[in-house]
């Protein structure tokens, strides 16, 4: 299958969604699949890989409450249609067509099978509702919409209208259930370590939350380690933090994918105690790859990952007292964080890409058939005539 | 204004007027298009999944009572006489249901355990279970944005929409217990 794929995000900035295209694409590369990859770049002299093609240079923009780097006007237009007529391809996978940059050009000048897959769970009605005839339209062409989790598909329904299935994201479970892992981290009985990672200084990331449960956590557990991975000034962190929580501390900086996934692997228990606006979820899911005990707050997307709590454990969202409480349980009780790191590596076999991605292509499918179908049944006596055409059947009966 | 500049302005009305009608006219024949696509995918995913069905009945690995229920209700929604009392909805809903019944979760454990055959038959039934639930979904997605343009005024009004009926969604229950799911 010829698969033409569009990123609205610069390829060559991390995120959640260039991730998730990166990994589809390589999936069904190695599926034999052929896959073009469209995406704006920062630097279009980046290294790229070979199978993504630059629509222009992004700009930081505001956007939907924060900045986002995207690309738009006549020429990335003149490139998002050449692309498309010269990929030839049999379905073209946009992602969060309603962001204002290559997905939505690309949208715009699609005629063929189109899937679209909507990432975010915190968008703005604002916007949609001002330009929401301009869009109607184009949106219409989506054949088959997917949200990666039910939080994603909620704003589908109540922002876009009409409905959305649930794949969630993919992860790659074997490069971290297989990571080596680093002895600086690996923790023994007396110093058990526990890992965060995340944007320190962004409070929904939940750095405070965990900060102000730790000197209860030290208390019960002298020994314990944390090690904090991770963009973001160290001091700012430790301002108000008395000094064993201090001392308990390691900052290691922005870590490479490579030392996440061995960080993962190493440590005893994975804390996640954002407070909110997350979708999905995905570090969760490495971490339970990796075969580490998980600990999140009890925010929607967070349990539906951990299966209702079965496969983590989880604490009241925003409460110190109780994440402490856990925290020490697992640090405690080595029988009981085996099998929660037991239950979140089968658990996490659901999201691997042989899995997630199988779905995604029964959804090329299904549309592309939907659309074979619709061009069989069109009248080739021209526009008029099908528009006045007597009436057909249109229910099963 | 001379009588010229009104009757330019006149045309030029008209011409939008048409270009706007027309353009409409393109857009809901477009959906229309998509609906009578997507139901036909929608229909072959549920003769797929009938078959299926009747498949794993037949396969020896149920016991005869659930086998019969299964074949009994995958035969009628294989059977052209779906005029029964609330439409092929009803029938298809009576299919999920002996496909409920006869396959819980502790018989799919003993098939996947002892059968090869049946287990490819559970995992063929279950992925044309799957590919009934997006073809409905996607489907309806059509029929919904296809309502909502039959709803403007101008569509309405110029009778945009010529004798095509208006499309449905189709509701069934196509829910199958997750341990169906390898």
């Amino acid at each position: 299958m010829r698969i033409g794929i569009v990123c609205p995000y610069s390829f060559d900035v991390p995120g959640g969604v260039q991730f998730h295209v990166r990994d589809l694409a390589e999936y069904f590369i190695a599926q034999g699949h052929h896959v073009s990859v469209l995406a704006p770049a920062n630097d279009e002299t980046a290294d790229l890989p070979p199978y993504v093609v630059t629509c222009g240079r992004a700009v930081p923009v505001r956007y939907n409450g924060s900045v986002a780097r995207l690309t738009f006007g006549p020429v990335t237009g003149a490139r998002v249609a050449k692309w498309l007529e010269n990929g030839g391809f049999d379905v073209l996978h946009l992602h969060e067509p309603v962001t204002p940059s290559a997905s939505m050009l690309a949208l715009w000048a699609s005629e063929g099978p189109t899937v679209a897959t909507f990432h975010t769970s915190n968008l703005r009605s604002r916007a949609m509702q001002a330009a929401y005839p301009l869009v109607r339209a184009s949106l219409e062409k989506i054949g088959g919409r997917i949200a990666v989790s039910e939080d994603a598909r909620r704003t589908v329904t109540t922002h876009v209208g009409g409905d959305a299935v649930v794949i969630p994201n993919g992860v790659y479970v074997d490069r971290f259930a297989s990571a080596a892992t680093d002895p600086r981290w690996v923790g023994t009985p007396d110093r058990p370590t526990v890992a965060f990672l995340g944007r320190m200084e962004e409070p929904r990331k939940g750095m405070p939350v965990l900060a102000a449960a730790l000197p209860a956590v030290i208390a019960a557990v002298p020994g314990v380690r944390v090690l904090v991975a991770g963009p973001g000034d160290a001091k700012e962190v430790t301002a108000g933090m008395s000094r064993e929580t201090v001392a308990a501390c390691e900052f290691l900086g922005p870590v490479s994918e490579e030392d996440k996934a061995r960080l993962l692997r190493s440590v005893d228990v994975y804390v996640a105690p954002n407070t909110g606006g997350e979708s999905f979820g995905i570090i969760l899911i490495e971490a339970m790859s990796a075969g580490t005990a998980v600990l999140a707050s009890d925010i929607p997307a967070f349990v539906r990952v951990l299966d209702g709590g079965t496969a983590g454990r989880t604490f009241a969202n925003e409460n110190p007292a109780d994440l402490a409480r856990v925290l020490v349980d697992l640090l405690r009780d080595r029988d009981e964080r085996l099998s929660v790191a037991a239950a979140g590596a089968l658990r996490a076999r659901v999201f691997d890409w042989s899995v997630v991605a199988e779905d995604v292509m029964a959804v090329y499918e299904t549309v592309t058939a939907g659309a074979a179908a619709a061009a069989d049944a069109a009248d080739p006596s021209g526009l008029w005539a099908r528009v006045v055409r007597m009436g057909r059947g249109s229910g099963l009966e | 204004m001379s009588t010229q500049e009104m009757l330019l302005l006149g045309f030029a009305a008209a011409v939008l007027l048409a270009w706007y009608l027309s353009y409409s006219a393109a857009r809901l024949d477009r959906l229309h298009g998509r609906v009578e696509g997507t139901l036909a995918v929608l229909d072959a995913a549920l003769v797929r999944r009938a078959e299926a069905a009747l498949e794993l009945a037949n396969s020896g690995v149920l016991d005869p009572a659930s086998a019969l229920l299964l074949a009994d209700a995958s035969a009628q929604s294989l059977s052209e006489a779906v005029d029964a009392p609330g439409g092929r909805e009803m029938v298809e809903s009576e299919l999920t249901e002996a496909i409920r019944l006869s396959l819980p979760d502790e018989v799919v454990a003993v098939v996947r355990a002892e059968h090869v055959d049946g287990t490819d038959a559970i995992d063929r039934l279950s992925a044309a279970n799957d590919r009934v639930q997006l073809a409905r979904r996607f489907h309806n997605d059509a029929v919904t944005a296809v309502r909502q343009v039959r709803r403007k005024v101008v569509v309405r009004w110029f009778r945009l929409a010529g004798h095509a009926d208006l499309p449905r969604t189709v509701e069934f229950d196509d829910d199958i217990p997750t341990g169906l799911r390898g």
